[in-house]
C-alpha cells in the first residue's frame, strides 16, 4: 500500500554498478582461479562428506544397530536430521516463489544461492529416510512400482506421503532453480574462453540469446513455476509433520503440527540463508549486492517466525493441560523436566529467547550478532526435532517400556558428514555457477526502471524508509 | 567329513546323487553346514544322529529364507517308520530336576527334539512348565558340552576307562571299598537309588555321599520326612522366606495350586490369603497379600515370636523359650488370629535357605494348627538317601581325605571346585586323591583337575527313571542318540558299581521289573507312552496324617539377636531364578531372562534396599567390595525396593570360568564367599566403595505406573462393593475411528485373556515363547541398549512407598488390536490384519522403518537391529522350531499368537472336516503358564473358555481409551487383604 508521503528507500544494490560491472563481478567468481581459501574449505568439507559415506557404508554392512536406537525409540538422529534438513530447504523456495509473487524485489540478491541451498539441503535430507530403514536394499518397496509380487504401498501411511511430498518438492525446486539460471548461464557461455566451457555452458544454456520472445516465455514460465512452488512450501513440511501428527504417540499426536512445522522450517531456512549470505558476501566481496538491508529483512522474518514457533510451544503445553489427557500432559511436563530437559531448554533458549534480540535495530544490523544468532537458531531448531522425536518416544504410554536414548559415534558422524556434503555442494555451486541472479539484479537497478527519477546518484545517505 | 560319511554305520541315507558320488561340491556344502566345531568329526555318526542332523538341515534350507540357493532334495526312498518330514512326533519322558521329576512331552521334528511341554497326565506338571524346563532344550544343543573321555587331559576313550576302572574295582572289592568315595547329585531315580544301595552293600567301607550347592536338607531335618504342600487347600498361607512360587524346587506344582486357591470368578468368591516374611523380594512376596520384610536372621526369631503369640491366643503349648521382641504386634497378632481361625486350612512353609531350626518349628506349627494331612503331608524319603546330607557331606569327604582314607574319588556331575564351600578348598582336596573320576557335561573347573573326565549325556539323550516324592514313577526315555557321545547317569553309576558297560535301557528295564505288574512288555510300553506308571496316581499324600520327629530333636532355644546395620551387613545367597545354582549359566535364554523383580540380565549384583543404598551412599552400578573374614568380593550394586534393610541379596550361579561361551565370566562367583558353616547367609559383612562403576543391563528402567490405570488392582472387599471397578478406572470420550472397520463377526476370531490375579511373574511364558518362536538372544550389550527381543515381556511395577513397596506383574504381548496403530503407519503393508483378527507380520515385505514400533502404544514390537542369528552355532540351530521363520536383520517382529499352531490346528481340522475345537490351539505362553493365567481361543464362540474369562467383570483392555480395540485383555488383580491390615504399613524393627 502506498502512503501519501514520498517513500524513499535505500537502494537494493549499493555502489550503483553498471550492468556490465554486475556481469563481470559475478561472472568472474566462477571464471577466475578459485581463491586458496576455497580449496582449503572444500578439502575440509569433502572429507566430512566422505565421513558420511563411510558411515553409511558401515551402516549398510552392519545394520541400523550401529546407531543408538532402541525399542521404544525407533527413530533417532536420522529422522531428526531429515526433518532438520528439509526445514532448511524451505527458505529457498519461499524466497524464490512466495517473495517473487509478492513482488519483494529485495529477494533478487539472495534467491539464487538460497535456492541452491534448498536443493542441497533437500539432497541431504533425502539421504536419511533412505538409509534409516532396516533393509536398505529393498527400500524401493515404498514406491508404487508395479510388480509381479502383488505388492503395493500403504497409502494410509504418512511415510508414503513423505516420499511424494519431498520428491515433488525436490523436483520442482530443481526446475525452478534451473529455469532461473538459464539467462545467467547464457551470460557465462558468452564470456567463456575455453572450448570445453563454451560447450558445456552452451548445452546448459539451452540456446538462450536474450530475445524478447524468450524473455516473455521465460518470465511466464518462471511465474508459473513460482505458482506451483508456493503451495509446496506449505505442503512439504506439513506432510513431514504428519509423520508425527498422524501417529498416536503423546507429543506427536497434535493438530498444530503442520503450521508449527512450516513456521519452524521457514525460521531455520532463513537462519541458514543468513549464515551462508554472511560468509559469501564476505568471501567474494559482495557487500554491495547483498546489503545490510537484505540481511535486516531476513532478521525480521526470523523474529516473526521465531515468535510463531514460540507460540506453538506454549499452545502445545496449554492443550496438553486443557485436553485432560494424562499421557499428553506427562509428555510435556517430562520434556521440560525429564531426562531430556537439557534439550528442551536449549531449544527454548535458541528459538524463543535469542531471536528477541532482533527487536533492537542495532542488533538487527550487526553482522556478528546476526551471524551468531543465525547459527544458534539452527542449533535450536535441530534440538526442537530432537525433543519432538526422542522425548515423545522414550516415555510414552507404558512406563515399563521406557528407555533412554543416546547417540553413538555413527549417529554423530553421519550428521556431521551431512554438513560436509551440504557445504561441499555449496562450494561447488559458488565456484561454478553465478551465485547471484545477474539478470534479476539488473532488473532491480534504477536504470532498469523507466520511471526512475535519478535522485540517488550522488550517494547521499537517504532517510530510512522504515 | 568325507571320512565320516564313509564311516556311517547301518543303512545309508543319501540326499542327492552328488552325495553318493561324494563330489567336492557336496563336501563343501557339508563342511559349510556342519563345521568341525560341531565336533561330529570326532565320532562316528550313528544312524539316528545322522537322520536328525540331516532332517534339521532340510528344514533349515526352508527357514534361512529366500537369499540362500535352493538345493535339490529328494524324499526318503524307504521312509523311516513314524517320521514324516514336517510333522512332529511327541514323546513322553521325564525331566529330572534334582529331587523333583517333571513329567514332560517333547516335540521332535525328524528326530530332533525342539520343544518341551508338560505332560498333562503327569501330576507334577499337568501339562504346564517352568522356565528351567523350557530352557532344557537349549542345554541339549549346548555347543560347549564335552565330547570325549579325557585321561589326565589327554584324549582317551570309554574302553580304556572301563579297563582302568575294573583294575581299580578289583582292588577296592578286596578291601570292601575302603578308599573309595562316590559323590552324587540329588536325584529322584529309583534305578540310581538301587545302584546306590548296591554300592553300599558291595563297598561297605566306601563313602557314598551327595553334594549340591543348593538342597532341601534343612526341610528334612528332624526326621526322615520331607514336606509336600497343598496350597490350593489352604485358606491362610504363611511363607517364612520360602519362594515357593519361584526358586523352590516344587515351584511348578505350587504355582498351580496357589493359583487354584485364589481363582476368583465372581465378587465374594473364596480365596486364600498369603502372608510372606522374607528378606529378599521374591515373586512369592509380590504375590502376597501381606508382606513383612525382615533380614534372614530375624526369620527364626519371628517364628518363635509367632509361636508365642499363638500360645497367647490359646493354641496349645509349644514349650519354647521366648524372649522379648519388637516385631510389629498388630501384624503378628492379626496373622496369629488368622491362622487359628483357619485351623486345618492354614499352611506354614519355610524356605530351604532357612536353618533346620525354622523347619522344625514350622513342622510343629503345622502339627499344632492341625494342617498335617490336610494342607501339608510329610512324606518318607527313599531309604537309600536318608543318610545323605547334600549340603554338608563334603565336609565328611574332606575329613576322610585329610586322614588319607580316600584313594579313589568318583563324582557324578557337579562342579565342586567352583561351588564347594571355600573353607574346604576342594581344589587342594582333589590333588590329594590318587584317582579322580568325574562325569560332567562340560569341561568345567572340576573336570579340568581330575584324572578321568567322562562326558555326561543330557536327559533327553539317555535312559533313566524318576519318582516324585509322593511316589509317582516314570521313565526317562531318550529322544536322540547322545549328540556328543555322552554317558547316561545310570550307565555311569552301573559301570562304577559293577564294572560293566551295560546300555542304560537294559538297566532301567531291569529295575522296573518290580514296578510293573502283569505282562512286562505291555506295561513297559504303556509307561513309555503315558510318561508315568498309571497305577501310581498316588494317594500317599492323603494317607500321611501325622508328622514325625523321629530324629534327634533339635533343641530350639530363643535365637540370639544378630546385630545388623549398614556397617555390619547381612549377606544372603539366593538361588537364581534364572540360572538356578549355575547349571543354566551357559544357556543364553536364561542369561537373558530378566530376574523377575530386579529385571537384571546377564549379571548378578549386590541387591540392596533403597534405604540401605542411601545409608551406604551407593547407587546402581557402583562397584563395591564385600568383605567377610578376610574374604572379599567385588561386585556392582543394584537397588531393589522392598528388600529388607541392612542386607545384601546375592544370586548364586554366576562368575563361572570354564562352562562355555555364554557362561564364562558373566557376573561374580558368590560361592567364593560361602563356607560350610552357614552356606546361605553371612552376617557382619562390611561394604566398601571402590569408586569404580560397572554397567548392568536391565530390561526395565522405570518401575512406577505414574498413576496410570495400567495394572488394575483392588482388595477383595472393594471388589465386592464395586464389581466393575476395573472398567471404571479409565475414562474416555466415545471411541470412533476414521477408517471403516473389518467385519469380525464370522469364522474364528482369536483372542486372549490374561488373569493378572493368577499371574505370579514366574517368566515361564517368556522362555516358552522364546523356544517356540526362535527368538534371538542378543547379549548383554544389546539388552543394555534396550534391544531385547522377548515377544512376551513381564512388566513389573512397584506401588506404594519406595521404602516398603508392593509390586505387580503384567505379561505384555502383542495385543492384536483390531484398530492396530502399527498397521496404519507401515508404508509397505508389512503388518496387516488377517480375517481372523490376528495382527500379522510379513517379514519378507518389511523394510524396517520402525514406524510401527513407534506407533505401538504397548511397545511390544521387536526390531532386529543386527543380524542376531548370524553367529548361532550350527548345533544350536537344531533347537529351532522349523515351523517358525527365522528373522533377518532389519526386520520387525512380534508376538503372532503362535500363528503356526493355529495353522496346524486348521490343517488337522480340515483333514477331519470338523471345526477347530476350543482348547485345540494353545499358544506357547498359555501352554506353559503353571498358574493358568493365560487363556486363548475363539472369541466368536460363546462357549469358549476365553469368552467365559472375558465375560468376568474384572476384564479390562489395556489403553482401550486409544480406541485400539485390543484382542488381548487383562483381568484385574484381587488382593485378599485382611481388613485389619488394609493399607497398614508394618514397622520393621525386630
Amino acid at each position: 500500500m502506498s502512503s501519501s508521503t514520498e517513500h524513499i528507500e535505500e537502494p537494493l544494490i549499493k555502489g550503483n554498478p553498471s550492468f556490465g560491472k554486475i556481469t563481470s563481478v559475478i561472472s568472474r567468481i566462477s571464471e577466475k582461479k578459485a581463491p586458496r581459501m576455497w580449496y582449503v574449505a572444500i578439502s575440509i568439507t569433502s572429507s566430512l562428506a566422505a565421513l558420511m559415506f563411510v558411515s553409511i557404508g558401515y551402516l549398510v554392512w552392519e545394520g541400523v544397530g550401529i546407531w543408538g536406537l532402541n525399542n521404544p525409540v525407533g527413530w533417532g538422529w536420522a529422522i531428526i536430521n531429515f526433518v532438520f534438513w528439509v526445514g532448511i530447504g524451505h527458505a529457498g523456495t519461499l524466497i524464490s516463489a512466495i517473495l517473487f509473487l509478492l513482488r519483494q524485489k529485495w529477494r533478487t540478491s539472495i534467491n539464487r544461492f538460497a535456492e541452491a541451498m534448498t536443493l542441497f539441503a533437500v539432497m541431504c535430507a533425502l539421504v536419511f529416510p533412505g538409509i534409516h530403514v532396516g533393509r536398505i536394499w529393498i527400500a524401493y518397496y515404498m514406491f508404487p512400482l508395479p510388480n509381479q509380487m502383488d505388492m503395493w504401498p500403504n497409502f494410509r501411511s504418512p511415510l508414503l506421503w513423505d516420499v511424494f511430498a519431498v520428491g515433488t518438492y525436490f523436483t520442482v525446486s530443481l526446475m525452478f532453480w534451473y529455469v532461473g539460471l538459464i539467462p545467467d548461464l547464457a551470460t557465462l557461455r558468452d564470456r567463456a574462453t575455453t572450448k570445453l566451457r563454451k560447450f558445456v555452458l552452451g548445452i546448459l544454456a539451452v540456446g538462450w540469446h536474450g530475445g524478447n520472445r524468450q524473455w516473455k516465455h521465460y518470465e511466464l514460465a518462471y511465474l508459473i513455476l513460482a505458482g506451483i512452488s508456493t503451495p509446496l512450501v506449505l505442503s512439504v513440511h506439513s506432510v513431514v509433520s504428519t509423520d508425527f501428527a498422524v501417529s498416536i504417540v503423546p507429543g506427536w499426536h497434535t493438530t498444530i503440527f503442520p503450521p508449527y512445522f512450516v513456521a519452524g522450517a521457514i525460521f531455520s531456512g532463513f537462519a541458514m540463508v543468513m549464515t551462508l549470505s554472511i560468509i559469501v558476501r564476505k568471501l567474494f566481496a559482495l557487500e554491495d549486492y547483498i546489503t545490510l538491508r537484505h540481511l535486516e529483512r531476513i532478521n525480521k522474518i526470523m523474529l516473526l517466525t521465531g515468535m510463531m514457533v514460540g507460540y506453538a510451544y506454549s499452545i502445545e503445553f496449554f492443550i496438553a493441560w486443557y485436553s485432560g489427557n494424562i499421557y499428553e500432559a506427562f509428555t510435556f511436563i517430562n520434556r521440560a523436566t525429564g531426562p531430556y530437559a537439557w534439550g528442551y531448554w536449549i531449544m527454548i533458549t535458541c528459538n524463543v529467547v535469542v531471536p528477541q534480540m532482533f527487536w533492537f535495530k542495532k542488533l538487527r544490523n550487526s553482522i556478528p550478532v546476526m551471524f551468531v544468532i543465525s547459527i544458534l537458531i539452527n542449533v535450536g531448531m535441530w534440538f526442537e526435532r530432537f525433543v519432538i522425536v526422542v522425548s515423545s518416544l522414550a516415555n510414552d504410554f507404558l512406563p515399563a517400556a521406557w528407555d533412554y536414548y543416546s547417540p553413538t559415534f555413527w549417529d554423530i558422524s553421519t550428521f556431521v558428514g551431512s554438513f560436509g556434503l551440504f557445504l561441499t555442494l555449496f562450494l561447488l555451486f559458488i565456484r561454478f555457477a553465478p551465485i547471484i541472479a545477474m539478470s534479476e539484479v539488473k532488473g532491480v537497478l534504477p536504470e532498469a526502471d523507466p520511471h526512475h527519477h535519478a535522485q540517488d546518484h550522488d550517494h547521499k545517505e537517504p532517510n530510512d524508509g522504515h | 567329513m568325507n571320512k565320516e560319511i564313509k564311516q556311517l554305520s547301518g543303512e545309508k541315507f543319501w540326499r542327492s546323487l552328488d552325495q553318493l558320488a561324494d563330489k567336492p561340491e557336496f563336501r563343501r556344502f557339508l563342511e559349510a553346514e556342519f563345521p568341525a566345531s560341531v565336533d561330529e568329526e570326532k565320532h562316528g555318526v550313528s544312524r539316528r544322529n545322522f537322520l536328525s542332523i540331516m532332517g534339521a538341515s532340510l528344514a533349515m534350507a526352508g527357514l534361512v529364507g529366500c537369499r540362500r540357493p535352493v538345493e535339490k532334495i529328494i524324499p526318503y526312498v524307504s521312509q523311516p517308520e513314524s517320521i514324516i518330514p514336517g510333522v512332529p512326533n511327541y514323546y513322553a519322558t521325564t525331566f529330572p530336576f534334582g529331587r523333583t521329576p517333571l513329567g514332560v512331552i517333547v516335540e521332535s521334528h525328524e528326530g530332533r527334539p525342539t520343544k518341551i511341554e508338560g505332560n498333562k497326565a503327569h501330576p507334577s506338571t499337568r501339562g504346564k512348565s517352568n522356565g528351567f524346563m523350557q530352557a532344557e532344550i537349549l542345554n541339549l544343543y549346548d555347543p560347549d558340552r564335552t565330547t570325549e573321555v579325557l585321561h589326565q587331559g589327554e584324549k582317551s576313550d570309554k574302553a580304556k576307562f572301563t579297563t582302568f576302572w575294573n583294575e581299580q574295582l578289583a582292588e577296592l572289592r578286596e578291601v570292601s571299598g575302603k578308599g573309595l568315595a562316590v559323590v552324587i547329585e540329588p536325584h529322584c531315580s529309583p534305578t540310581l537309588a538301587n545302584l546306590g544301595q548296591d554300592l553300599k552293600r558291595l563297598m561297605p567301607e566306601g563313602l557314598y555321599i551327595g553334594y549340591n550347592p543348593i538342597s532341601d536338607d534343612a526341610a528334612r531335618a528332624g526326621s526322615d520326612e520331607q514336606p509336600t504342600h497343598q496350597f490350593d487347600k489352604a485358606k491362610i498361607i504363611l511363607s517364612l522366606d520360602s519362594d515357593f512360587l519361584g526358586t523352590e524346587d516344587d515351584n511348578l506344582i505350587s504355582t498351580r495350586q496357589f493359583a487354584d486357591g485364589r481363582r476368583v470368578l465372581n465378587p465374594g468368591d473364596e480365596m486364600s490369603r498369603l502372608y510372606v516374611v522374607e528378606p529378599d523380594f521374591s515373586i512369592t512376596g509380590v504375590s502376597s497379600d501381606h508382606r513383612l520384610r525382615l533380614p534372614r536372621s530375624a526369620v527364626e526369631k519371628f517364628t518363635v515370636a509367632l509361636i508365642s503369640e499363638l500360645e497367647n491366643q490359646g493354641l496349645g503349648s509349644f514349650e519354647i523359650a521366648m524372649g522379648s521382641h519388637n516385631f510389629d504386634r498388630k501384624w503378628l497378632s492379626t496373622l496369629a488370629s488368622d491362622l487359628i481361625k483357619n485351623k486345618g486350612a492354614s499352611l506354614v512353609v519355610a524356605g530351604r535357605t532357612q536353618p533346620a531350626e525354622v523347619h522344625v518349628l514350622v513342622k510343629k506349627l503345622n502339627s499344632a494348627l492341625d494342617n498335617v494331612g490336610k494342607t501339608v503331608a510329610y512324606l518318607p524319603i527313599s531309604p537309600s538317601e536318608t543318610d545323605i546330607d547334600f549340603t554338608n557331606s563334603l565336609h565328611e569327604l574332606d575329613e576322610a581325605v585329610k586322614a588319607n582314607d580316600i584313594t579313589t574319588l568318583v563324582m557324578l556331575g557337579g562342579n565342586p571346585v567352583y561351588n564347594a564351600p571355600t573353607n574346604l578348598n576342594f581344589q587342594k582336596l582333589l590333588k590329594k586323591v590318587t584317582h579322580t573320576v568325574h562325569l560332567s557335561d562340560r569341561l568345567n573347573e572340576t573336570s579340568q583337575l581330575v584324572d578321568w573326565h567322562l562326558p555326561r549325556a543330557h536327559w533327553l539323550e539317555s535312559w533313566g527313571d524318576a519318582a516324585t516324592s509322593d511316589g509317582v514313577k516314570s521313565v526317562i526315555q531318550p529322544l536322540i542318540e547322545p549328540l556328543f557321545g555322552g554317558i547316561g547317569d545310570v550307565e555311569f553309576l552301573n559301570l562304577i558299581v559293577t564294572g560293566e558297560n551295560r546300555p542304560g535301557h537294559e538297566i532301567v528295564r531291569e529295575s522296573w521289573q518290580k514296578f510293573i505288574t502283569g505282562d512286562f512288555e505291555t506295561g513297559w510300553r504303556k509307561v513309555l507312552h503315558d510318561g508315568l506308571l498309571a497305577s501310581d496316581q498316588s494317594t500317599l499324600r492323603d494317607t500321611q496324617q501325622t508328622a514325625n520327629f523321629n530324629r534327634a530333636e533339635r533343641t530350639i532355644s530363643y535365637p540370639d539377636a544378630v546385630e545388623i546395620s549398614a556397617h555390619k551387613l547381612e549377606l544372603i545367597f539366593q538361588v537364581s531364578p534364572t540360572l538356578y545354582d549355575g547349571r543354566y549359566a551357559n544357556n543364553g535364554w536364561m542369561q537373558e531372562l530378566p530376574h523377575p523383580v530386579s529385571k537384571l540380565t546377564w549379571d548378578n549384583a549386590a541387591a540392596v534396599s533403597t534405604t540401605t543404598a542411601n545409608d551406604l551412599g551407593v547407587t546402581n552400578g557402583d562397584v563395591v567390595a564385600l568383605t567377610h573374614n578376610g574374604k572379599s568380593l567385588e561386585l556392582p550394586i543394584w537397588i531393589v525396593p522392598g528388600l529388607a534393610d541392612n542386607m545384601i541379596s546375592l544370586e548364586l550361579g554366576y562368575g563361572q570360568k570354564s562352562s562355555g561361551r555364554v557362561a564364562n565370566n558373566v557376573g561374580v562367583n558368590a560361592y567364593a564367599m560361602r563356607t560350610d558353616e552357614n552356606c546361605y547367609a553371612l552376617s557382619g559383612v562390611t561394604l566398601t566403595k571402590t569408586g569404580n562403576t560397572y554397567p548392568l543391563a536391565s530390561t526395565q528402567d522405570h518401575g512406577s505406573m505414574e498413576g496410570r490405570p495400567i495394572v488394575r488392582q483392588a482388595t477383595r472387599d472393594h471388589y465386592v462393593a464395586h464389581p466393575a471397578f476395573a472398567q471404571e478406572m479409565a475414562e474416555h470420550p466415545p471411541l470412533r475411528g476414521i477408517y471403516p472397520e473389518h467385519d469380525y463377526s464370522k469364522g474364528y476370531q482369536w483372542g486372549m485373556a490374561i488373569d493378572l490375579s493368577s499371574c505370579t511373574g514366574c517368566n515361564s511364558c517368556t522362555v516358552a515363547c522364546q523356544s517356540e518362536n526362535n527368538i534371538s538372544v542378543v547379549g548383554k550389550e544389546q539388552v543394555a541398549n534396550g534391544r531385547e527381543m522377548h515377544w512376551i515381556r513381564m512388566d513389573r511395577y512397584f506401588t506404594g512407598e519406595t521404602e516398603n513397596p508392593t509390586a505387580v506383574f503384567q505379561p505384555v504381548t502383542c495385543q492384536h488390536c483390531e484398530n492396530a496403530p502399527c498397521e496404519q503407519v507401515c508404508p509397505v503393508q508389512a503388518t496387516s490384519h488377517d480375517k481372523e483378527g490376528l495382527n500379522v507380520m510379513t517379514y519378507n515385505r518389511c523394510v524396517g522403518t520402525r514406524y510401527c514400533s513407534n506407533n505401538c502404544p504397548y511397545k511390544v514390537r521387536r526390531f532386529n537391529y543386527f543380524n542376531f542369528v548370524k553367529d548361532t552355532p550350527e548345533i544350536v540351530k537344531l533347537a529351532m522350531n522349523p515351523d517358525v521363520t527365522m528373522r533377518s536383520r532389519g526386520v520387525m517382529e512380534k508376538c503372532t499368537f503362535c500363528t503356526q499352531r493355529i495353522n496346524q490346528a486348521r490343517i488337522s481340522a480340515k483333514k477331519s472336516d470338523v471345526p477347530i475345537a476350543d482348547g485345540q490351539v494353545t499358544t506357547a505362553c498359555e501352554q506353559a503358564c503353571p498358574a493358568d493365567a493365560i487363556t486363548f481361543g475363539n472369541i466368536n464362540d460363546p462357549d469358549s473358555r476365553v469368552v467365559k474369562v472375558k465375560k468376568q467383570n474384572r476384564n479390562y483392555e489395556l489403553l482401550a481409551e486409544l480406541n485400539t480395540k485390543p484382542r488381548n485383555s487383562y483381568l484385574a488383580i484381587i488382593k485378599n487383604r485382611h481388613p485389619e491390615l488394609e493399607d497398614y504399613i508394618p514397622s520393621l524393627t525386630s
